[in-house]
C-alpha cells in the first residue's frame, strides 16, 4: 500500500476523507482485494492505537476507582477534535492511553484485594450471577430447583474465562442449521451481523443446510410450497 | 417454528406497557439530545425511508463491501443486501420472504420471514427492562463522510451481552458506522458506509438480485408443523444470567434429523440467544454412520459470525446455544440446561 493510499485509508477511517476521495477509495478497495486485507488489519490497529475501547474501559475504570476512594467519579475526558494532520501522533498517543489503562487497572485491582467487603455494594451484574453447576463441580441436572423450579440468578459468581481455544466442535452442516434457524429469532442488529456473516465468501467451501427431504426445482414463479 | 407458546406474552407485555408509555412521552420532554431519542429516530428512518448504500464490514480483520438497498412503497419494504467482493451471494426480503442466493453453492434458500427488522438492523425501545442491563449515552458529537453525527453508546453492564456504538447522520439519523463491542468496549465488529443515498424512489431493477438463478437448487425452508418429544420439551434452562428469560418455545426439525429438536429462545430484550435440544442418536434407535459426523455428539465451542454456539450432551441429549453474545453466555446457558417433570417445566 502506498504512503497516499494509507493516508487515504487512515482519513477515511476517521471520517476525514473529502467525498470525491471516497468514491475513488471505494472503488479501488471494491477491486483490490490485497487492499481490502490491508484495509482491515489497518482499521484493527487504528482503533487498538486510537483506543476506542481503552477510552470508555478507562472511564468506567476510573470512574470505579475514584467512587471507591473518594467518592467522586472521574470527568470524563474532553473531546479532542483530531485533525487530519494530528493522525501521526496517534502511535504515540494511543501508547500513552494503553498505559493509563495498565495503571488505572492496577489500581482498581489493588482497591478490589484490599477491600472484599466492597463486594456487598456491587449492584447485581454478571460478576454476581452464580455459575451454572457444571462450571464449578456438580452436573448441570443435579442442580437444586428454587422457587418452584423456575431460572435463577444468584448471588455470587464470577464469569468464567471463555474457552475460545477449544478448537472447533460443531460439526459445520449442523452449525449452519442452526444458525439460520437462531437468525429468525435474534434481534436486530445481532442479526445484521449473523445475514452478513452469511454473505461473505467463505474461506473453505460453506456447509449448506441439510434438508429433511429432497424439493424439485422450480421456477422462481413456481416455487414449492412448503 | 410454529404454536410458540405465547411465554412472550408473561414478559413482553410489562415491557410493552413501559415502552407505550415512554413512547407517550413528547419527544420534546425528554429531550431532543436523549440520546434515547436518537436511537427512535434511526430504528424509523432504518424502517420507514428509501436508501441506497454501499458500505465496509470489517470482522476479525476481514473487510467486506455490500450494498444495501431498502425501499418502502405503499407500506411494502423490500430489501436487497448484497456482497459486492468474491462470493456475489445476494440477499432479498419481499413480501415477507428472505430469498438467499448463493451462487457459489448453485443454490437459492427461500424462507419466510415475517415482521422482521430491516436488514442494517435497529434496536428495540430503551424501555426499563433493557436499561438494567444496558446503560445508553450520548458521546462527544463528530464527523463522518464529511457530515456532523452523533455518537451513540449503548454499553454491557456486564460480560453477558455485546454492546453498540453508533453514529448517526445529524440530519436523517440512519447510522453512518456502527460498532460491536463487548463489555470491555473492544470493537468486535463494525460497518460503516462509504456512500449512502437516499431516493425519493427506487426502481425495481435495483433491487432485483443480479444472480443468474438458471441450473441452481431452489430449496424452501417451510416452516415447521412438528411438536417436540414430550422428553426434548421438558428440558429447561435452570439457570440464566440476569436479564434473560425465555421468550419463544417450540419444535423445529433442523436438516435431516429423524425428529425435530425444541428449540427454546432466551432474550434480554437486545440480545438472543437460542437453545436447541435435540434426540441423541442412541436415544433415536438410528445408528449413526461410522463417518457420520451429523450424528456424532458434540461438545465445545464454535464462532459463528460476531456471535457463539456452545455444544454439550445433557442426559444423553445434544444441547446447543447459539446467539450473538459472547461465548461465557453460550457456555453458561447450554451448561445449565436440566430436564424437569411436567409441573416444574419453567415458563419465563
Amino acid at each position: 500500500m502506498s504512503e497516499q493510499i494509507r493516508e487515504q485509508v487512515s482519513a477515511f477511517l476517521d471520517g476525514e476523507l473529502p467525498d470525491t476521495e471516497t468514491e475513488l477509495l471505494l472503488k479501488r478497495l471494491t477491486r483490490d482485494g490485497e487492499l481490502r486485507e490491508s484495509f482491515g488489519r489497518y482499521a484493527l490497529i487504528g482503533e487498538a492505537l486510537r483506543g476506542a475501547g481503552s477510552q470508555i474501559l478507562t472511564r468506567g475504570f476510573a470512574s470505579r476507582v475514584n467512587l471507591a476512594i473518594d467518592g467522586e467519579p472521574a470527568h470524563a475526558p474532553a473531546h479532542a477534535h483530531l485533525t487530519r494532520e494530528s493522525r501521526w501522533w496517534r502511535p504515540i498517543a494511543g501508547v500513552t492511553v494503553a498505559a493509563g489503562v495498565a495503571a488505572v487497572a492496577i489500581v482498581a485491582l489493588q482497591q478490589r484485594a484490599i477491600s472484599p467487603h466492597l463486594s456487598a455494594a456491587i449492584p447485581l451484574t454478571a460478576q454476581n450471577v452464580p455459575a451454572p453447576a457444571a462450571m464449578k463441580t456438580a452436573a448441570p441436572n443435579q442442580l437444586p430447583l428454587q422457587g418452584g423450579g423456575g431460572p435463577r440468578e444468584a448471588l455470587s459468581y464470577t464469569v468464567p474465562a471463555a474457552s475460545t481455544d477449544t478448537p472447533l466442535a460443531i460439526a459445520p452442516a449442523r452449525l449452519t442449521n442452526y444458525v439460520f434457524a437462531h437468525s429468525k429469532y435474534s434481534s436486530g442488529l445481532g442479526q445484521r451481523g449473523l445475514l452478513a456473516d452469511m454473505l461473505i465468501e467463505d474461506e473453505e467451501p460453506l456447509p449448506l443446510p441439510v434438508q429433511r427431504a429432497p424439493q424439485p426445482a422450480p421456477t422462481p414463479d413456481t416455487r414449492v410450497a412448503p | 417454528m410454529t404454536q410458540p407458546r405465547h411465554v412472550l406474552a408473561y414478559w413482553l407485555f410489562p415491557c410493552a406497557l413501559v415502552g407505550a408509555l415512554l413512547s407517550t412521552i413528547p419527544q420534546t420532554a425528554r429531550g431532543a439530545d436523549d440520546p434515547r431519542v436518537w436511537l427512535e429516530r434511526m430504528n424509523k428512518a432504518l424502517a420507514t425511508r428509501n436508501y441506497d448504500g454501499t458500505f465496509f464490514h470489517i470482522s476479525g480483520g476481514r473487510v467486506e463491501t455490500m450494498r444495501i438497498v431498502h425501499r418502502v412503497r405503499s407500506g411494502r419494504v423490500t430489501e436487497r443486501l448484497q456482497s459486492l467482493d468474491g462470493s456475489g451471494r445476494e440477499f432479498v426480503r419481499a413480501n415477507d420472504e428472505l430469498t438467499c442466493y448463493l451462487p457459489d453453492q448453485h443454490t437459492v434458500l427461500v424462507e419466510p420471514r415475517q415482521d422482521r427488522g430491516p436488514f442494517l438492523g435497529s434496536l428495540p425501545q430503551f424501555d426499563a427492562t433493557v436499561s438494567d442491563f444496558y446503560r445508553i449515552e450520548a458521546l462527544p458529537d463528530t464527523h463522518i463522510l464529511g457530515r456532523p453525527a452523533r455518537v451513540i453508546a449503548v454499553n454491557p453492564k456486564d460480560q453477558f451481552r455485546f454492546g453498540y456504538r453508533l453514529w448517526l447522520d445529524e440530519k436523517t439519523a440512519m447510522p453512518l458506522k456502527t460498532q460491536l463491542c463487548d463489555s470491555h468496549g473492544q470493537v468486535i465488529e463494525q460497518i460503516f458506509f462509504a456512500r449512502l443515498d437516499m431516493p425519493e424512489s427506487i426502481p425495481d431493477s435495483d433491487l432485483a438480485p443480479t444472480v443468474h438463478t438458471d441450473g441452481m437448487r431452489w430449496v424452501r425452508q417451510g416452516p415447521s408443523v412438528d411438536n417436540a418429544s414430550a422428553a426434548l420439551a421438558a428440558y429447561r434452562a435452570s439457570q440464566l444470567p440476569p436479564g434473560f428469560r425465555l421468550t419463544v418455545q417450540g419444535a423445529q426439525t433442523l436438516g435431516d434429523a429423524s425428529a425435530p429438536a425444541s428449540h427454546l429462545v432466551y432474550s434480554d430484550g437486545l440480545a438472543t440467544v437460542s437453545v436447541f435440544i435435540e434426540q441423541s442418536s442412541s436415544d433415536s434407535g438410528v445408528a449413526a454412520a461410522p463417518d457420520s459426523q451429523a450424528q456424532a455428539p458434540m461438545q465445545g465451542l464454535a464462532r459463528v459470525g460476531s456471535g457463539y454456539a456452545f455444544s454439550t450432551v445433557v442426559q444423553g441429549h445434544q444441547v446447543t446455544a447459539v446467539g450473538e453474545v459472547p461465548a461465557q453466555t453460550v457456555e453458561f446457558i447450554a451448561h445449565s440446561v436440566k430436564i424437569y417433570s411436567g409441573a416444574e417445566i419453567p415458563h419465563h
